[in-house]
């Protein structure tokens, strides 16, 4: 029966996840995640839709123009809306938008006016192409009268666009990487939030039904500790790792491989700085559950906590332009778990940054995981009443 | 010293300003029951929860079978907190299980020993409920088969007996002398001095920190009873001596008590009494449990 420190380890981490697998709040909370990121991802690819298609009706005289709309369609550009526009012909207007299909009927009157016939409206995208159109058609006819060449005609028509010459070129996103910041933000912030309160209520539930006093007279109480934090952090990751799994699956499904390999490549870092930012303050959270003595208590105990999680979200959100103000956050322990991942995808960090910032995380985490495990020591025990911190730190160096 | 002994060598303990535990001396030997008697606040949870490693004492040691308390050695002990500690939203025998593992239980013998003790505390039906769906009583059952749960080679029991009815605590005493005769060291606490007086081998009585009596539970009490004795003179209830260093305490139904000084020969007594008539009974009277308490209570 002599203790083995990985089997007891693994025991407590075993427990955790056992009672969180069968947590309802956490059951649903994470269908419901589930459930809005998929929702996420799949409503917007369904609304986009194809390009649209319309059939018109022309008269005759109207063809030319008809045929410049469906050309200007078909090419897109020049900030013109695009869409696949069928011309038949017609002599009646009126008789022509009787058939549902025809979206509108084009002809020409008295005066030369190009006239447009719906029965109760005209797409905006097909007006827009219609009148450009119109427009083209004149400009030619007036080109032409002056003498100009076909070429040259063209050449007024239909201009070159300007080129574009980006110096330093971003990756070329389908989402906007604001957007991938706030959704792994918000993310983290709600799991980090969760599973930390998971610990601190897990070591106050031991510790106000007093079954603590049981497990501590056989497993030392840094053992204790270690299960736990390794169950949340397990649990936590996988929660994660869940949601942006099925965001991806949901992409995937829709045809977006472009999103799937965008998120894949920046999900490397940001779960890298995830585990290490969640490991970082687990032990607090267990010191934040200690010092209470009852459930009560934790709305207190944990306040502090909760504003270490919430100060790096909202910094990340709305802190997005690149300055030193950034660049200081990406590397301050508390903040650089959210903020560099966020410098990353927005291309403002430099290859060796995000591993300098996980350094500095990384040797953050050793100290307060010291710092957590003495006072969770000193203060798991006192049942009595909530501890202060003083007395926990001094306790803690005699457990 | 006997192999299996638990022993308990000048604990002192301070919280704050107050002397907790002031030199507890004492020891716990094998295929004995100990009762671990004393007012609240007399120390005894301090002693328990300093013997099983949950409390850090300021000095002093604790071995068993002459060995420190290691890690290894305290998780041989059962113990049985003085408030009481399980998971309130976890099954009865999963917990049980739970618990058996963390004490190096294997998993099936973990198993097979949780149904064993539901089915011997009665609790079979209640096996896969939540604790605290089950009434206090039944809660203190599911909490003595956690202590038993590792069949541990010492029992460290705080109140066991607390909050049981009659036949529970019948059932709890005999599992707890069964333990006993099985070579383990038992030691528990209790303010029912009837029931500890019943069932103990052994006695601490602990006042303010410190142990003011310790051993075996019948010489304790002779070592103090005096020079009382009580003398039933059948037909003539009522009767009282009327001797030189006698002094009567009571006379009546229950026969005449009588104190006698150090003079005083408790031969004359008996030869005075069987002149007034046949002598149904003549005994030195032992101090009861309660009496030795409220004399070191003092």
């Amino acid at each position: 029966m002599s203790a083995s420190r990985t089997d007891l380890i693994r025991l407590v981490a075993g427990r955790e996840v056992a009672v969180k697998l069968r947590d309802k709040g956490f059951i649903a909370s994470t269908l419901v995640f589930v459930a809005v990121i998929v929702i996420a991802v799949v409503v917007p690819a369904l609304l986009e839709g194809d390009t649209p298609e319309y059939t018109v009706a022309s008269t005759v005289e109207a063809r030319t123009v008809a045929d410049t709309a469906a050309a200007i369609g078909a090419a897109g550009g020049l900030g013109l809306p695009e869409a696949t526009i069928t011309v038949v012909d017609s002599d009646d207007p009126a008789d022509a938008v009787a058939d549902p299909e025809v979206a509108a009927a084009l002809s020409v009157d008295a005066d030369g006016t190009v006239v447009v016939t719906a029965v109760d409206g005209v797409p905006g995208a097909l007006e827009e192409l219609v009148g450009a159109a119109s427009a083209t058609v004149a400009a030619q006819v007036v080109a032409a009268d002056a003498g100009l060449s076909p070429d040259q005609v063209a050449a007024l028509t239909s201009p070159t666009p300007p080129r574009v010459d980006l110096l330093e070129p971003r990756p070329d996103q389908p989402v906007p990487p604001e957007l991938v910041i706030v959704i792994f933000g918000f993310m983290f912030y709600f799991t980090v939030l969760t599973f930390g309160i998971a610990i601190a209520q897990s070591v106050v539930e031991e510790k106000s039904s007093r079954v603590v006093e049981i497990l501590v007279a056989a497993v030392p109480i840094r053992w204790l500790l270690a299960g736990k934090v390794l169950g949340n952090a397990v649990m936590a990751l996988g929660q994660v790792v869940l949601i942006v799994g099925a965001g991806l699956l949901g992409a995937r499904a829709m045809g977006q491989g472009e999103i799937v390999s965008q998120v894949l490549v920046v999900s490397g870092w940001f779960l890298a700085f995830f585990v290490l930012g969640f490991l970082m303050l687990a032990c607090l959270w267990a010191v934040a559950g200690s010092l209470a003595s009852r459930v009560e208590e934790l709305q207190s105990t944990t306040l502090y906590m909760q504003i270490a999680v919430m100060v790096p979200f909202f910094s990340a959100i709305l802190i997005q332009d690149e300055g030193p103000l950034r660049v200081a956050l990406s590397y301050f322990p508390l903040t650089a778990p959210l903020m560099m991942p966020a410098r990353v995808v927005t291309g403002d960090a430099a290859a060796w940054e995000p591993w300098a910032a996980m350094a500095v995380v990384a040797l953050t985490a050793l100290g307060l995981v010291a710092i957590g495990a003495r006072l969770y020591a000193g203060s798991v025990l006192n049942t009595s009443a909530r501890t202060k911190l003083g007395g926990a730190w001094a306790a803690g160096g005699r457990a | 010293m006997t192999h299996a002994t638990l022993e308990v060598r000048d604990l002192s303990h301070r919280f704050g300003d107050r002397q907790a535990l002031d030199g507890v001396t004492f020891e716990v030997r094998p295929g004995r029951l100990t009762g671990f008697v004393g007012a609240n606040g007399a120390g005894k949870t301090t002693t328990m929860r300093a013997i099983v490693g949950v409390l850090a004492p300021d000095s002093g040691r604790v071995t068993f079978r002459g060995e420190p308390m290691t890690l290894d050695v305290r998780r041989r002990i059962g113990y049985m907190p003085e408030e009481r500690g399980l998971y309130p939203k976890m099954k009865v025998a999963e917990q049980l299980v739970y618990l058996a593992r963390v004490l190096g239980v294997p998993r099936e013998t973990a198993r097979a020993r949780a149904r064993e003790l539901l089915e011997a505390l009665g609790l079979t039906e209640r096996a896969e409920d939540l604790l605290h769906t089950l009434s206090l009583g039944n809660q203190q059952r599911v909490q003595v088969a956690a202590a038993l749960i590792h069949e541990p080679e010492v029992l460290i029991l705080d109140e066991p007996f607390s909050g049981l009815d009659p036949i529970a605590m019948d059932a709890m005493a005999e599992r707890l002398r069964a333990r006993a005769e099985a070579g383990v060291p038992v030691l528990f606490s209790s303010h029912q001095l009837d029931l500890v007086e019943r069932l103990c081998d052994d006695l601490v009585l602990i006042h303010e920190g410190r142990v003011v009596a310790a051993g075996e539970a019948r010489a304790l009490r002779e070592e103090r009873a005096g020079r009382r004795y009580r003398v039933v003179v059948d037909g003539s209830p009522g009767w009282a001596p009327v001797l030189a260093g006698m002094t009567v305490v009571e006379a009546g139904e229950r026969g005449t008590v009588v104190d006698l000084d150090e003079a005083a020969d408790p031969q004359a007594l008996l030869a005075a009494a069987q002149q007034a008539g046949p002598v149904g009974h003549f005994s030195r009277v032992l101090p009861s449990l309660a009496d030795l308490f409220a004399e070191v209570a003092r």
